[in-house]
């Protein structure tokens, strides 16, 4: 439009007005949009707006063998993948009454704890950067890719590694790889203090995020919140430890809790969920030399592998919180129909909707990074 | 703990239990029962959290089946309520009044399915705003041929390709060909 | 190439009548290339290589290529993934609005031909159908490495003047909203009247203005202020 043909039409005075949010905005995660309805620069409502992503993944995967699957479902989140083939795999595991070896869900925890810890300093940098704090997002985003380095080494790929498969993991970790997963894990841990000194005991941020976004351990569980968010309201609840999945059980770890449920507390959960990785980790890297066994079990003829007919409903703890998958099969040699639930299902849609009302504009940023919402995982 | 679930459901008709593991237990009843099911599950067995609701298109049979899941937070268990609906029309009650997070579910099954949820509150399109053909996820919509007469495909005929076609090689066949 | 620079209207060579005139253009040209802004618009799952590309371990910034909020401001709009055809009509209105001289890149084997989403009922498959592109940097995803290696081969071509895709959208302009409205439907029209900056540019090609451009002119409804206000509060806070 050329500026001559433009006449602005004049209004009566109001400090009320409407606001696209995205999705080209730095402020918004992803490629994802909110319109948000402002009276001066307080939000009074917000409305999502998904489906710059939609790619259709449930019905894609109708149409796909079990096995090429395993390349798709890791797309669906992009910023922590593994969970996403790891639950597909279990998934594929329960209807065909198969189970990996006890060597290859050690190194599925490996891989998934490594993912969170990488999906976490990804989101702490994402945080820091909303509150201005951008030294934080460079050094968190360099640091997860020391993370991605040890992927790369352990499966051929930097974000989609498409190693694990229905009855295992495509290979053993390689020679020297858990000595040198040991040494990024004790440079990580000395690394920790500088994290706290930069952001976590920051003025700055501590000022910012308290208090914003806040919810109620009542309105968490009404909402449907959980992962991180919901342990933030004070709720015990961990998928890892409560209805634990591969040899969760074996391994100690702590679910970390904060009372107070707003950013800040989001974050602190996130930070104390960094160490505990840390620590399983360690246990594996002393462990999984001991654990003997293949890494998976033969699998039928991939091209013309007919799953029993059935149906399954398979959780995981993202980094984010719960991801499930919901598959049912025919006995075909293709998924009838899966359903994938991501856990920013929840949170960028509705929760982000409820806890943007009130806030001020330049903190609704905050609020949908410190869910660590992933659109994606909202489009499938 | 599974015996306490049997205990709250013995009230219900036709109703169909079945523990598939140690926290997994598959329900299976009448569409009518379910939201007595969910309201005595919330209520007295603190079945609060609402995993996900899942919609199954069974094309063959003319229904839809639609699953429940629910997560007790007091006894670690997942609840899976099964109910089919007639695909024709096609028409459900919305759970939002019992559990919120069904709003989401609801309304993406609304534009995947096109299975209305009487008084959930928001039906309007979410992901699919912008698009015209019928809800995809249903069995009778064929991505593949939509795909094939709307967008456009790369004609991808390198020189080196050329030659490799030239002695008998190369990619000639389109995937559906081959399949 | 050289067929289509006699086209262009103010840059043609022949209306050059100072010898210093192609000294200044290279200059022009050098420091282009030095000082790149590139959209912060995260299209799809290719953008998760941008950050680490963009920080302290590969460093974009050294080669002068640094994020940039908004589109008038921007030189390069990276398409980094596959496109929905709901992402696909931001990414033309975003890419209208970039000033000239503007860069198209795409990321990601889903812009060549639309990867492994090949079936997929929501995705374009081929992005330079709808827009000119530059460059492609193909791999699912790239490697930071080989966006750096693909930036840097714009940079090349900036320099030695052979990045001129945003000449070709206004000289075919009619080739590119015609696959544009059969996607979109007749009714497309976007706020931008490349018409007119065409024109503008002395730009206007023998292909600007065709079959598709008449649809467009035919459905086209004059650009209205929004309407901003909801409504009036009682009492002034």
């Amino acid at each position: 439009m050329r500026p001559e043909n433009y006449q602005a039409k004049s209004h009566p005075p109001s400090n009320e007005y409407e606001l696209n949010f995205g999705p080209n905005h730095p402020g918004i995660e992803g490629n994802y949009a909110l319109r948000v309805k402002l009276r001066g620069d307080r939000v009074i409502e917000a409305r999502a707006d998904a489906g710059y992503l939609h790619r259709g993944f449930e019905k894609l995967m109708e149409g796909r063998l079990w096995i090429q699957n395993i390349a798709l479902v890791p797309r669906i989140c992009v910023p922590d993948p593994t969970p996403m083939e790891v639950c597909y795999s279990l998934s594929v595991e329960t209807l065909c009454v198969l189970e990996a070896p006890e060597r290859a869900q050690w190194i599925r925890v490996m891989q998934l704890e490594m993912s969170r810890l990488a999906a976490h300093l990804f989101a702490f940098g994402g945080h820091a950067a909303t509150t201005g704090l951008y030294t934080n997002m460079f050094w968190g985003v360099a640091d997860r890719d020391l993370i991605l380095d040890r992927f790369e080494e352990l499966t051929g790929g930097r974000v989609y590694s498409i190693y694990n498969l229905p009855g295992g993991v495509r290979r053993d970790v390689p020679d020297g790889f858990l000595e040198r997963l040991a040494a990024l894990l004790d440079y990580l841990e000395a690394r920790l203090e500088d994290y706290d000194n930069l952001f976590f005991r920051n003025q700055v941020f501590i000022r910012r995020a308290r208090d914003v976004g806040a919810m109620t351990r009542e309105q968490a569980l009404e909402w449907g919140v959980t992962g991180p968010n919901l342990r933030a309201t004070g709720l015990a609840f961990d998928v890892r430890r409560d209805d634990p999945y591969l040899i969760y059980d074996q391994l100690e770890f702590d679910v970390i809790t904060q009372q107070a449920g707003d950013a800040l507390a989001r974050n602190l959960v996130r930070r104390g969920e960094l160490k505990q990785s840390i620590r399983i980790l360690r246990q594996i890297i002393e462990r999984l030399p001991a654990v003997p066994g293949p890494v998976r079990v033969p699998i039928p003829n991939p091209l013309a592998w007919n799953a029993p007919a059935g149906e399954t409903y398979t959780r995981v703890e993202s980094s984010k919180g719960e991801l499930a998958y919901y598959v049912v099969s025919t006995g075909g040699d293709k998924p009838y129909r899966v359903q994938v639930r991501g856990p920013s299902a929840m949170h960028a849609v509705r929760v982000l909707e409820k806890l943007s009302v009130g806030a001020r504009l330049e903190d609704v940023a905050q609020i949908m990074f410190s869910l660590d919402a992933c659109p994606p995982e909202v489009d499938r | 703990m599974s015996r306490a679930i049997e205990h709250i459901l013995r009230d219900l008709e036709h109703i169909a239990i079945r523990h598939d593991s140690e926290r997994r237990v598959r329900i299976d009843l009448a569409s009518e029962a379910l939201p007595a099911l969910l309201e005595l599950l919330k209520g007295r067995a603190g079945f609060v959290h609402l995993s996900a609701i899942s919609c199954v298109d069974w094309i063959d049979s003319g229904e839809f089946e639609l699953v429940y899941h629910l997560w007790s937070y007091e006894l670690n268990t997942l609840v899976s309520a099964h109910i089919r609906i007639p695909r024709d029309p096609g028409v459900y009650l919305s759970v939002y009044d019992l559990y919120q997070p069904a709003a989401f579910f609801e309304r993406d099954i609304h534009e995947m399915f096109g299975l209305y949820f009487e008084g959930s509150p928001d039906m309007r399109p979410f992901i699919l705003t912008e698009w015209n053909g019928p809800p995809p996820m249903r069995k009778d919509f064929d991505s593949e041929a939509f795909v094939n007469q709307t967008f456009q495909w790369e004609t991808y005929h390198p020189d080196w390709l050329k030659d490799l076609e030239e002695q008998g090689g190369g990619i000639d066949k389109r995937p559906e060909d081959i399949r | 190439m050289s067929n289509e620079r006699e086209v262009i209207g103010i840059h043609a060579e022949a209306k050059r009548g100072n010898p210093l005139a192609h000294v200044f253009d290279e200059l022009t040209r050098f420091c282009r290339a030095r000082s790149l802004f590139m959209l912060h618009y995260c299209t799809g799952c290719g953008a998760i290589e941008l950050p680490p590309a963009m920080t302290s371990r590969f460093d974009m910034e050294r080669l002068g290529i640094q994020p940039m909020v908004t589109p008038r401001q921007a030189d390069i709009l990276l398409v980094t993934g596959y496109v929905s055809v709901k992402t696909l009509k931001r990414i033309i209105l975003t890419y209208e609005q970039m000033s000239a001289p503007k860069y198209v890149i795409g990321i990601c084997s889903c812009t060549v031909n639309g990867g492994m989403y090949w079936q997929s009922y929501a995705t374009a498959k081929v992005l330079k159908a709808y827009l000119p592109v530059d460059m492609y940097i193909a791999g699912c995803m790239p490697r930071p490495e080989a966006v750096i290696a693909g930036l840097r081969a714009l940079i090349d071509d900036i320099e030695a003047d052979r990045a001129e895709s945003w000449k070709r959208y206004y000289q075919h302009y009619d080739h590119y909203l015609g696959n544009q409205q059969s996607l979109f439907g007749d009714d497309w029209q976007t706020p931008t009247d490349i018409l007119a900056e065409a024109e503008h540019y002395g730009l206007l090609g023998e292909h600007t203005r065709g079959k598709h451009t008449a649809l467009l002119e035919r459905h086209q409804r004059p650009l209205e202020a929004l309407e901003m206000r909801l409504r009036v509060p009682e009492e002034p806070e």
